[in-house]
């Protein structure tokens, strides 16, 4: 079976696409990733521009490369405590 | 010294983490402590059943413990303590317990004072207001922002 990179929500996007996703991309930048997910969801594109995008627990630039066995995760800016 | 960040998926007893803070603090002279409580109304005035508190599953543990590390750097404290409550938590239950203990008063009240400013807009948490008009994701305020910046 096709492996797929597995994209993970918090907060209002979670709420908006769902709390995990898995695309098939071959690989990609998270800037790519972004353009994808913001298509293929129109009505979560404006907070996914306000989040930070994370790859194994550290933040990754839009600049970062990443692979289908990757996990990514976008974070809303954050409520706080 | 000694700095402890919890994060708590259940019931947070503030009794017991005054206690645990107390058995730490022997030979202090001062304890503070902050206890935040789920509030049963919004800023809109809907009633609130509960808050709900979305959390990463490491980046908000780290979180809680760079605000703590930071606040025990930064003030003369021999003892810091947070412990956060995360998932459903229902109107009127504590939600928060923030301490300090130090050889004179001022430094553990300001070390609270920073630890909850800090937490307030910066703990990793995504967090909702549940009751009988729906959810609503709640948002740091202006105010929670400068209360965080006056720290610089």
């Amino acid at each position: 079976m096709e492996m797929e990179l597995r994209i993970r929500f918090y907060g209002r996007l979670a709420d908006a696409i769902a709390p995990e996703i898995e695309l098939a991309t071959g690989g990609c930048s998270i800037s790519d990733l972004r353009s994808r997910i913001a298509s293929d969801f129109p009505a979560a594109e404006a907070m996914l521009d306000r989040s930070r995008a994370c790859v194994g627990d550290c933040m990754a630039g839009d600049e970062q490369q990443v692979g289908d066995a990757d996990v990514v995760e976008f974070l809303p800016p954050v409520s706080g405590g | 010294m000694s700095v402890v960040a919890l994060l708590e998926q259940h019931a947070l007893d503030p009794q017991l983490e005054l206690a645990e803070l107390a058995e730490a603090a022997h030979g202090d002279g001062a304890i503070v402590t902050f206890v935040g409580l789920a509030r049963p109304e919004s800023k809109q005035g809907n009633a609130v059943d509960a808050l709900v508190l979305d959390h990463h599953p490491a980046l908000t543990r780290q979180s809680l413990q760079d605000i703590a590390v930071a606040c025990a750097e930064r003030f003369d404290v021999s003892h810091v303590r947070v412990v956060h409550r995360c998932g459903t938590v229902p109107a009127g239950e504590p939600i928060v317990f923030a301490g300090a203990a130090s050889l004179h008063r001022r430094s553990a009240f300001d070390a609270v004072n920073y630890l909850m400013d800090r937490l307030k807009t910066e703990a990793v948490f995504w967090k909702r207001e549940v009751g009988d008009t729906g959810s609503a994701w709640v948002e740091p305020t202006e105010a929670d922002f400068a209360d965080r910046d006056r720290w610089g």
